[in-house]
């Protein structure tokens, strides 16, 4: 075996050496030009990217701002709310994770995953994905005890909105939830996870109170760990908002309520603030914050008794005999009516074939205006509705504030209707018939009025004739949005028949010795009812076909003025339903004095 | 006969021990750097740099004792050395211990041992004894030959898988294939078979090997995965520009960005601190390195001293290549370390076993002896 490597010649193949030192030469070649592509020519560019590398942006998240009531009582604040966050750039197994999340959570796994898809489109890799929110102690505990070995996974404290007392004010302040995809699309200031306003003021005022995203620049390492933080811009708080409702009215109100369908609406009729504005049945708008589950928006949407609707601007009605009060102002405006016009009740009206019926069947005899309005005279206003015609109440009736919003921050707002042959001919295709014209005298048939346009209108007649916006906001001042074409002389005196129906008409309930009330009920009927059935008492009948109960009323004692208005639905009539509730309100606003007060339990 | 003499001290390659120990040097110095990042989180109660150190002295004591004997008896246990990494090879597929998915390790009693790293020893030492005999360039016949015996045990080894040995086995025989030299006719049919291969050896690759090489052409089809190493080791070598950040300065290894760092990665951190200048002092370390590893294969007394040095060259060459290829973003990303920089403690002892056994031929260029 020696001999034969031995004995060889001892020469290194030549060629190989030669392969030798052209590989040693190539590789210095290859490796120069190469390190010098990199750290040469594009040195600078690669420079940039390792900057940016280490340094991530995330936005500090700013305070909505607080509302109060106009005592300074929280209505709606912010409470710390710790969600879960998913930095996909940090996290090695995103399935693992997800489910470890869902089993720390008990959030279902495809609902973790539809999160996660869905935010991978919206949220930068370096920035929390939000997979849970409002962790409770338990549960977070339980993830910063493992997080650890889940790296990218990271607890985010975020401001929750958070609404004290419920219910009470929800049509009010209406309520934020998680901004949607189209919102997100429309707004820049909104990241996905934001809340955002969706109802009532929270929804109207959202650029007042939403405040403005801080910017922050962390340095990163690769894991994710944050070694230094650096505020590049600061946070604004959104600001803070005072309302012109007061909690306590407002609870007060909303006791009266109770177990109704219906609205009472407290006006100061000369500044346009809105003191109480309570619509029944409520819903808890804090439900709404953290996303409502489908379960519970469900029974709330299909509710037949609407619970979401907001009945005080939301919804119309027939405003009934209260309209009786436009009527007047209208046909003493215009001329078609002087305070001594009497007219003859019999109890029903012709018009052609047809007998237009009074609600006190035994007639009224012959009576003046403000008798006619005490007694809620149907017959008189159908002969002044004839008079007048259906076009020049149309008109009259938008001076006077019908058929328009109202104006108030509230989003969804209804207008009302006040028909006309125009508007008829439009929507129908038919012509206007006398007997239509004799129903809107009455406040029936096609006229709808908010419950807010009717405590507009009645403020317009305390305040000396203006319409006021109505305002829920403290700090806005009084806007005054147009003026009735109504003389004091001839407001004074429906004033004066508003009192005189609380002496002694259809609104006795609200007597009190120690304030000026005045008021006038309205029912509004909900079908029309055949002659048979006319007499039968409101409480025999199906609830769904009751009518509506109003009462419109002001109250002044001491220089203070309130407009109150009530509106039940299928409430049956407005002085025997409304009274005791809007009495109620009024005892709060004005305390019964206490002098009287004694005097009046010593001697029963 | 003292198994050393004088004589041998004085003939010993000292510029090829001193560049060993500096590239050992700055190895366990770029570890230092690559392994002290400041937030002090390594689980391990020892840095890497430390280790690494303590492998180095290990290391050296093997570089003497593969130093101490005549390399020609080596030509006596060739085949029994290859027979004996075969039957090792096998039974790491039978027993063998599994880590990260791949059977790599026997052990025993608590020392674990890589067949893998015997493997790279049989190759050198049968494949050069087989191509020393050789007078002429080899025809198919010869390259037949010669492949057989560097195929079954790479073969053994890439199943385990552990495609950078595996890699590393073939390439070293190869070298020594190309060191010999193949007839101009082998030369041009391989020439052209070759390039005609490559797509057919496309469908013997794993998913996550054809991942690797689709990465390397557009590294931002898989920015988290494989790209990401090619990505981040780019923007840190970049980054270092003509000068470097300086010393435990880089950024992007000193915050994680990049990862593997003390390992395939080592080189991305040294580039990042020294620059264009140190990176290209490094290139040129190596280059010289080669160089006097090249010196020996040229003037070793015997073809089998020749081969043996030509083999460790290569052995280096390919590692060298394919390591900072893969840094720099050349090479696809395979785990292959880079030779006395990357952390690894059997890789290192191997390094320095082969340079001992390199000063080996060296030394006895003068003393041959009938």
């Amino acid at each position: 075996m020696n001999t034969k490597f031995d004995s060889d010649a001892s020469h290194a193949p030549r060629h190989g050496l030669i392969l030798l030192q052209v590989l040693i030469f190539g590789l210095f070649c290859l490796f120069t030009v190469r390190f010098w592509y990199l750290q040469v020519h594009k040195g600078e560019y690669f420079a940039e990217q390792a900057r940016e590398n280490q340094l991530r942006q995330a936005s500090i998240p700013s305070a909505r701002g607080v509302i109060w009531d106009r005592n300074g009582k929280q209505l709606a604040v912010n409470e710390p709310s710790f969600a879960l966050g998913l930095i996909r750039e940090d996290c090695e197994d995103v399935d693992a994770t997800l489910d470890k999340v869902s089993e720390w959570t008990n959030v279902p796994i495809e609902q973790l995953q539809e999160a996660y898809k869905r935010g991978k489109k919206r949220v930068k890799s370096f920035e929390p994905l939000i997979l849970a929110t409002d962790l409770t102690f338990e549960v977070l505990a339980k993830i910063e005890a493992n997080a650890v070995f889940y790296p990218g996974l990271k607890i985010v404290v975020r401001h929750k909105r958070f609404y004290p007392y419920g219910e009470l004010v929800s049509h009010v302040l209406g309520y934020v939830a998680e901004a949607n995809e189209e919102e997100l699309e429309k707004d820049d200031g909104l990241a996905l996870g934001d809340s955002v306003g969706k109802q009532g003021l929270e929804y109207v005022l959202e650029q007042t109170l939403r405040g403005k995203k801080g910017l922050k620049q962390i340095e990163v390492d690769a894991l994710g760990r944050e070694h230094n933080q650096q505020v590049l811009l600061d946070p604004h708080a959104g600001n803070n908002i005072k309302l012109t409702i007061d909690l306590d009215l407002q609870a007060h109100v909303a006791k009266q309520l109770e177990g109704q369908a219906g609205t009472i609406v407290v006006m100061e009729p000369f500044s346009g603030q809105i003191l109480a504005l309570v619509s029944q049945p409520s819903y808890d708008n804090n439900l709404f914050v953290l996303g409502v589950p489908h379960s519970i928006w469900k029974e709330l949407r299909d509710d037949p008794r609407h619970p979401i609707q907001n009945r005080t601007t939301q919804s119309v009605y027939p405003p009934g005999s209260v309209f009786k009060l436009f009527m007047t102002a209208c046909g003493l405006s215009k001329g078609f009516l002087k305070y001594s016009d009497t007219a003859y009740c019999s109890g029903g009206y012709r018009l052609g074939q047809r007998v237009f019926h009074c609600w006190k069947h035994s007639g009224h005899g012959t009576i003046d205006l403000k008798q006619a309005l005490v007694s809620s005279c149907d017959v008189y206003f159908y002969q002044l509705g004839e008079r007048m015609g259906i076009d020049r109440i149309h008109q009259c009736a938008t001076e006077f504030g019908f058929g328009s919003k109202t104006g108030i921050d509230l989003p969804h707002e209804r207008a009302g209707l006040v028909p006309s042959r125009e508007w008829k001919r439009k929507r129908r295709g038919e012509a206007w018939t006398k007997g239509e014209t004799l129903n809107v005298s009455i406040g029936q048939g096609q006229v709808l009025a908010s419950p807010m346009q009717i405590a507009r209108f009645i403020s317009s007649l305390v305040n000396g004739g203006k319409l006021m916006k109505p305002s829920l906001v403290a700090t806005d001042p009084p806007v005054v949005q147009s003026e009735i074409p109504l003389s004091d002389q001839d407001r004074e005196f429906i004033l004066n028949a508003m009192v005189e129906t609380v002496n002694r008409g259809t609104a006795r309930s609200l007597k009190r010795s120690d304030a000026r009330i005045g008021g006038k009920t309205g029912t509004a009927q909900v079908v029309k009812l055949l002659n048979a059935s006319r007499r039968r008492k409101t409480h025999e009948m199906p609830y769904q076909y009751r009518d509506h109960a109003w009462l419109a009323s002001f109250g002044q004692r001491d220089g203070k003025s309130y407009v109150v208005v009530c509106m039940v639905e299928h409430g049956g009539h407005g002085g025997s339903t409304g009274g005791p509730m809007v009495r109620a309100v009024y005892e709060k606003l004005f305390p019964p004095e206490s002098g009287k007060k004694k005097v009046a339990a010593a001697s029963p | 006969m003292s198994p050393i003499d004088r004589r041998l001290l004085l003939h010993l390659n000292w510029p090829l021990l001193g560049f060993t120990f500096l590239l050992f040097g700055l190895g366990v110095l770029n570890l230092y750097s690559a392994s002290g990042y400041r937030m002090g989180d390594e689980v391990s109660l020892m840095p890497y740099y430390h280790k690494q150190f303590i492998w180095g002295l290990v290391g050296m004591g093997c570089l003497v004792a593969f130093m101490l004997f005549d390399y020609r008896y080596l030509a006596h246990i060739a085949w029994p050395l290859m027979f004996a990494t075969v039957v090792l090879l096998a039974l790491v597929l039978v027993v063998g211990k599994t880590v990260y998915g791949a059977q790599r390790w026997l052990t025993f009693g608590g020392f674990n041992f890589q067949p893998s790293e015997l493997a790279k020893f049989s190759v050198l030492i049968l494949g050069a004894l087989l191509l020393s005999k050789k007078q002429t360039r080899l025809g198919w016949l010869g390259l037949f030959q010669v492949l057989l015996v560097g195929l079954v045990p790479a073969g053994l080894i890439v199943v385990e898988p552990d495609l950078g040995s595996g890699l590393n086995v073939l390439l070293l025989l190869g070298g020594l294939i190309l060191y010999q030299g193949l007839t101009g006719g082998v030369l041009k049919t391989l020439l052209i078979a070759l390039p005609l291969t490559v797509p057919m050896g496309w469908f013997f690759l794993k998913p996550y090997q054809k991942q690797r090489i689709l990465t390397l052409i557009d590294p931002s089809k898989d920015p988290l995965g494989t790209g990401y190493h090619i990505i981040q080791s780019r923007i840190a070598i970049g980054s270092g520009q003509l000068w470097g950040k300086g010393f435990l300065e880089g950024t992007q290894s000193q915050l994680r960005f990049l990862p593997e760092k003390h390992t395939d990665f080592a080189v991305a951190v040294f580039a990042e601190e020294w620059g264009f200048v140190g990176s290209i002092a490094l290139v040129a370390l190596f280059c010289v390195f080669l160089y006097l590893i090249f010196v020996t294969a040229r003037g070793a007394k015997d073809r089998f001293g020749s081969f043996l040095a030509a083999g460790v060259f290569f052995y280096f060459f390919w590692q060298i290549l394919i390591n900072m290829g893969m840094v720099v973003g050349i090479m696809p990303v395979v785990g292959i370390p880079l030779p006395f920089v990357s952390y690894g403690g059997s890789a290192t002892i191997v390094n320095f076993c082969l340079i001992g056994l390199v000063l080996n031929v060296s030394m006895r260029r003068f003393m041959f002896k009938k």
